[in-house]
């Protein structure tokens, strides 16, 4: 479960991190890919896994738009990107949602293919096989980011501009176009995570919303802008609402969740894994 | 002599004018729509079941207009979205009442809306008919809230505790596992099964709360696959009854009775999760399939008009609350609130789901059908009189399906 969160909060962190923009609509966005999914399922029985060699580019096409159209014009205009993202993104979800309201209707949707609800068992422990499949298609998602990231020249482009934006430009990278890739990397990592969401958990218009907290706990837990701090800090947590559960009732598992965020805010505020 | 002629035909014609005028005047006053307001879910994580409920209050609407009207007036309705929060559907509800100034309130939902809701409409005098806000907000000295048809979670139970009795003891399952979630509306399912378990003497091994929205099942069935309950009460929304049937059947676990409170009563419970929503048994307080005249014409009325192949639960819900307030309203004669219930409370009312009779607290005699989704219907197991199917128990095990 965690693993999976994880997918859709690395995108999420990546724009934080080089755009300063918090992008709140980025889980509608994973939704949207999660929707294609489940109709490409329901009118061409193509398994989701499939679906994704149409979701990423669409994903991607989409995060390049909203750059163009939305956040760069934004960024010319505000004298404080992060707070005024926020306003601009959260407008953004209400569009999102409506459009998924109006074409989808509010019922909810359940993602069943032929291995949904069966499991893996190994030395007696059962391993849900959507679950395994959605932890491999998150891992994949990540290390290809970080892969990308640190050994591509774009990759290195994207961190230069995230960690000395003038410095960058002064080297004659062009930061808009870096910007461009940053996003629709970002929401194409989302649509795989729409994907992985969709073939564990029910999908209706507005459950985002819920896939948000999550999203901001492993970022703000992992650090910012870190993939590797992502991916753990998303173990770490499905780790702790797996197993708190079974030594502790289970009402008490946010409470020890949103407790351990707490103190690591104030033993590492900058997350548990940035450096 | 002339004068007094010439001056009496004067007055006269004076009177008649004045008297027509104000026949006119009254009559055009009779035209005015009687507007009836309330707020749902139409957005949200509600939206999906509050959208039947609105098409069930329209319904009811079209068939007012269609019979001369509520008074001989017609009734419009004014229906905000409170986007599923409840802050906003009291805000709205306020709203309705002192700017929009409408005539007679309908009921929200869900129960956390309705409880909040009904505090509102005791303040402002207003008669509020609803599923209710579960037992305790019954249990305020309300005058002016009344539930019929019931949704009362603390009854949930009521059928399945009956059937359950009517079992030989050796074909009772001998221990049970609970997950309920954290609010009043899984609490209020949880307090009517627990009842009815001490009662038969069937032991609680497992009796878990979550906060929603729930990240995983997998944990919480698992303890209760390790504690080797057979009977499973899960009481939650779709998501998390969703989660719960998935992990079940992930982790092959097969008790010999599941009940899913409330999640498997909106139509998407059968046709999203397929033949993995089977057997799965809840309770209801309406039925499509209820012997109701009534009922069937609904049913009737949501094929040609939806598509569908019976009227949806909460359809029939939406319908029933507007048919009591209309009831109390022709009753009463008037559009006085406090005379509405007055009469309410002292009268048999008669609505597509039966007849009802209110005590004190607004409420009915206390009762549940019980339900089981069998080859994707909802069927009616209990009472005998209505059942529309023998129940499937055990639940049979996945690996066998």
């Amino acid at each position: 479960m965690g693993g999976t969160y994880s997918a859709i909060a690395v995108g999420f962190s990546l724009t934080w991190g080089v755009t300063n923009v918090i992008n709140i609509a980025h889980p509608a966005f994973a939704l949207l890919g999660a929707y294609i999914a489940y109709w490409v399922l329901h009118f061409w029985g193509i398994d989701p896994l499939l679906s994704l060699l149409i979701i990423v580019p669409i994903s991607f096409f989409l995060g390049i738009v909203s750059h163009r159209c939305l956040f760069k014009p934004l960024s010319t205009r505000t004298r404080n990107l992060t707070a005024s993202s926020m306003v601009l993104t959260s407008g953004l979800v209400i569009v999102v949602e409506n459009i998924i309201l109006i074409s989808c209707k509010a019922d909810p949707r359940v993602i069943t293919t032929a291995y949904t609800g069966k499991s893996l068992f190994i030395a007696g422990v059962a391993l849900p096989i959507t679950s395994l499949i959605s932890f491999v298609l998150a891992l994949i998602t990540c290390a290809v980011l970080y892969v990308f990231l640190h050994n591509t020249y774009e990759g290195k482009a994207v961190r230069a501009v995230w960690q000395q934006k003038e410095g960058a430009m002064l080297c004659g990278i062009n930061t808009s176009h870096v910007t461009d890739i940053t996003y629709g990397i970002s929401f194409a990592s989302a649509g795989v995570g729409g994907v992985c969401m969709g073939m564990m958990y029910s999908i209706e218009p507005a459950i985002h919303s819920t896939w948000l907290i999550y999203i901001f706990l492993i970022v703000i837990a992992g650090g910012l802008g870190s993939i590797r701090g992502t991916v753990f800090s998303g173990l770490l947590i499905g780790l702790i609402i797996g197993l708190a559960g079974f030594v502790l009732p289970y009402v008490w598992v946010n409470l020890i969740l949103f407790g351990l965020l707490l103190i690591v805010l104030l033993i590492k505020p900058e997350g548990l894994f940035q450096q | 002599m002339h004068e007094r002629v010439r001056l009496f035909g004067i007055v006269g014609l004076l009177v008649v004018f004045l008297v027509s005028s104000f026949a006119m005047s009254g009559f055009a006053a009779n035209q005015k729509p009687i507007v009836v307001g309330g707020t749902l879910p139409l957005t949200g994580v509600f939206a999906e079941t509050a959208k039947w409920i609105q098409k069930g209050y329209e319904q009811w609407a079209e068939d007012v207009n269609a019979s001369g009207g509520l008074l001989g007036r017609p009734v419009k309705l004014l229906i905000y979205d409170d986007t599923s929060n409840t802050g906003k559907a009291v805000t709205l509800l306020e709203k309705l009442i002192t700017v929009d100034k409408v005539d007679l309130l309908l009921g929200g939902y869900p129960g956390t809306a309705a409880a909040a809701q009904m505090a509102v409409a005791e303040q402002y005098g207003k008669v509020y008919v609803s599923m209710g806000g579960h037992m305790p907000s019954f249990e305020q000295g309300y005058k002016y809230s009344f539930s019929a048809t019931p949704l009362m979670g603390q009854w949930w139970a009521e059928g399945l505790g009956e059937w359950l009795e009517s079992l030989p003891p050796e074909e009772r399952p001998k221990s049970a596992a609970i997950i309920s979630m954290n609010n009043i509306i899984g609490k209020s399912c949880r307090e009517s099964i627990v009842g009815w378990l001490n009662k038969l003497n069937i032991p609680i091994l497992v009796d878990e709360t979550y906060d929603l929205p729930l990240a995983s099942a997998d944990a919480l069935v698992s303890e209760c696959k390790q504690s080797g309950a057979e009977a499973m009460f899960a009481n939650g929304f779709f998501a998390d009854g969703v989660l719960t049937v998935r992990a079940m059947k992930s982790l092959d676990y097969s008790p010999k009775l599941l009940f899913q409170s409330i999640g498997n009563l909106v139509p998407a419970w059968v046709e999203q999760l397929g033949d993995d929503g089977n057997y799965v048994f809840s309770g209801t307080a309406i039925h499509h399939n209820l012997p109701y005249p009534g009922i069937a014409r609904l049913n009737e009325i949501c094929k040609e008009k939806y598509g569908r192949p019976y009227a949806p639960d909460y359809f029939l819900f939406g319908y029933s609350w507007a048919q009591t307030l209309q009831q109390g309203v022709e009753g009463a004669g008037s559009l006085n609130n406090a005379a509405i219930a007055d009469y309410l409370r002292s009268h048999s009312i008669h609505i597509i789901s039966g007849t009802y009779t209110f005590d004190e607290r607004g409420l009915p005699k206390p009762y549940s059908y019980l339900t089981q989704v069998l080859n994707g219907q909802v069927e009616l197991i209990w009472p005998k009189e209505v059942a529309t199917a023998d129940p499937v128990y055990p639940f049979p095990a996945w690996t066998d399906r």
